[in-house]
């Protein structure tokens, strides 16, 4: 009888083999899960991205969604999946964006896919700008994300994004905002309706 | 040390090696499909090319910007440094270059705010001979990436960013004349 102490290599060549599965699944997850970074009022950014700051972590994750991102000198980038209420961004519904005066020299606003692409649409309209929307006198602005062109308002096309996400952009910000991201007063994303796809 | 025990440790282990290896390979994998894929399997580098407008089928690069003209070069520094030189864009349009290094490092970067007149630098590895006078980035890699980003949300804008950054050059030094 085989001493209970003992470990075939058949045994631990199993365990070995399982171990590694196990570790590149949650390597995958670390590495895709989540949108990674801070959270700014539903919005998700990184003051390491790009940079030789960033741990491995957050390296493989920009790697994966983000490659060649600018460090935050250059630009800052959030990302969001879900509307204020949290719900799931979705092309079945039109949403607003809200916003005030944004801290840089210029920003956009564009809609990627959950493949990390562009929608593939004809619309003309993948993102809009800061020189697109229109402000009141205080510097208020709004957009629509959605799948039809609304009568004189900037928009993103959602057509075929799917569960999409949408990326704040905000070339050579201010460094005020460099240095704290919280203190940018970030868009409100809200859900008008929803419907089927015209 | 019971069978059970051993068995634990053997798994703990191999889990770790594999969270581990996988988020440190990553990133290399990556840029270096990146770097394979702009430099044509290596037979296009330390050159720029200029993209076409962002469309809906740029696949290049995940997360590409629909408002930006962008520009490639794949360098290779196994020969010696490369000089980099990057005209603006008429009208005051954001350009910026931007050099990311095998591990997706963004090493350096620079603008057209800072240099009204150009971007002009030399690249090179660790201990490599540089010219006096020219700003230097060093690279832990002879490989990487540099992305020139302009302003180009319309197809005005595109086309007059297009006209400039077509002087925009990513060479040996020897062959832009340099010493």
């Amino acid at each position: 009888m085989a001493d209970p102490r003992s470990l075939s290599r058949r045994a631990a060549a199993s365990t070995v083999a399982l171990g590694l599965i196990a570790g590149l699944a949650s390597g995958w997850w670390a590495i895709t899960a989540g949108m990674g970074g801070e959270s700014y009022s539903g919005w998700y950014g990184s003051r390491v991205t790009g940079s030789q700051d960033a741990g491995p972590w957050l390296r493989a994750r920009v790697a994966v969604s983000g490659l060649l991102a600018l460090t935050r000198d250059q630009a800052i980038y959030f990302t969001r999946k879900t509307d204020a209420a949290g719900e799931r961004l979705r092309d079945a519904c039109r949403y607003q964006v809200s916003g005030g005066p944004l801290p840089g020299r210029w920003w956009s606003v564009t809609v990627y896919a959950d493949d990390n692409y562009l929608p593939l649409n004809d619309d003309d309209a993948l993102s809009f700008d800061s020189t697109e929307v229109k402000l009141d006198s205080q510097g208020n602005w709004t957009a629509i994300l959605g799948n039809a062109r609304p009568e004189g308002q900037a928009w993103a096309s959602t057509r075929n994004a799917g569960n999409y996400d949408i990326t704040l952009r905000i070339y050579q910000p201010d460094k005020s905002a460099q240095d704290d991201y919280a203190s940018i007063r970030m868009p409100v994303v809200t859900k008008l309706d929803c419907g089927d796809k015209p | 040390m019971n069978r059970t025990l051993k068995l634990g440790l053997i798994f703990a282990a191999a889990a770790a090696v594999g969270h581990v290896g996988l988020v440190m390979a990553t990133p290399r994998v990556i840029m270096g499909a990146a770097i394979k894929r702009t430099s044509k399997d290596g037979s296009v580098v330390n050159q720029f090319q200029f993209g076409p407008r962002t469309t809906k089928d740029s696949r290049a690069v995940v997360r590409p910007s629909p408002d930006l003209a962008y520009s490639t070069c794949a360098y290779n520094l196994s020969q010696g440094p490369i000089l980099v030189q990057a005209a603006p864009t008429p009208g005051d349009g954001y350009v910026s270059i931007s050099v990311f290094d095998a591990r997706t490092d963004n090493i350096a970067v620079f603008d057209t705010r800072q240099f009204p007149q150009g971007i002009r630098f030399v690249l090179a590895r660790e201990g490599q001979a540089v010219p006096d006078g020219e700003k230097v980035v060093r690279s832990n890699f002879d490989q990487g990436l540099i992305l020139d980003r302009r302003l180009a949300p319309t197809a005005e804008q595109f086309a007059q960013a297009d006209a400039a950054r077509r002087t925009d050059s990513c060479a040996p030094l020897d062959s832009k004349g340099s010493t």
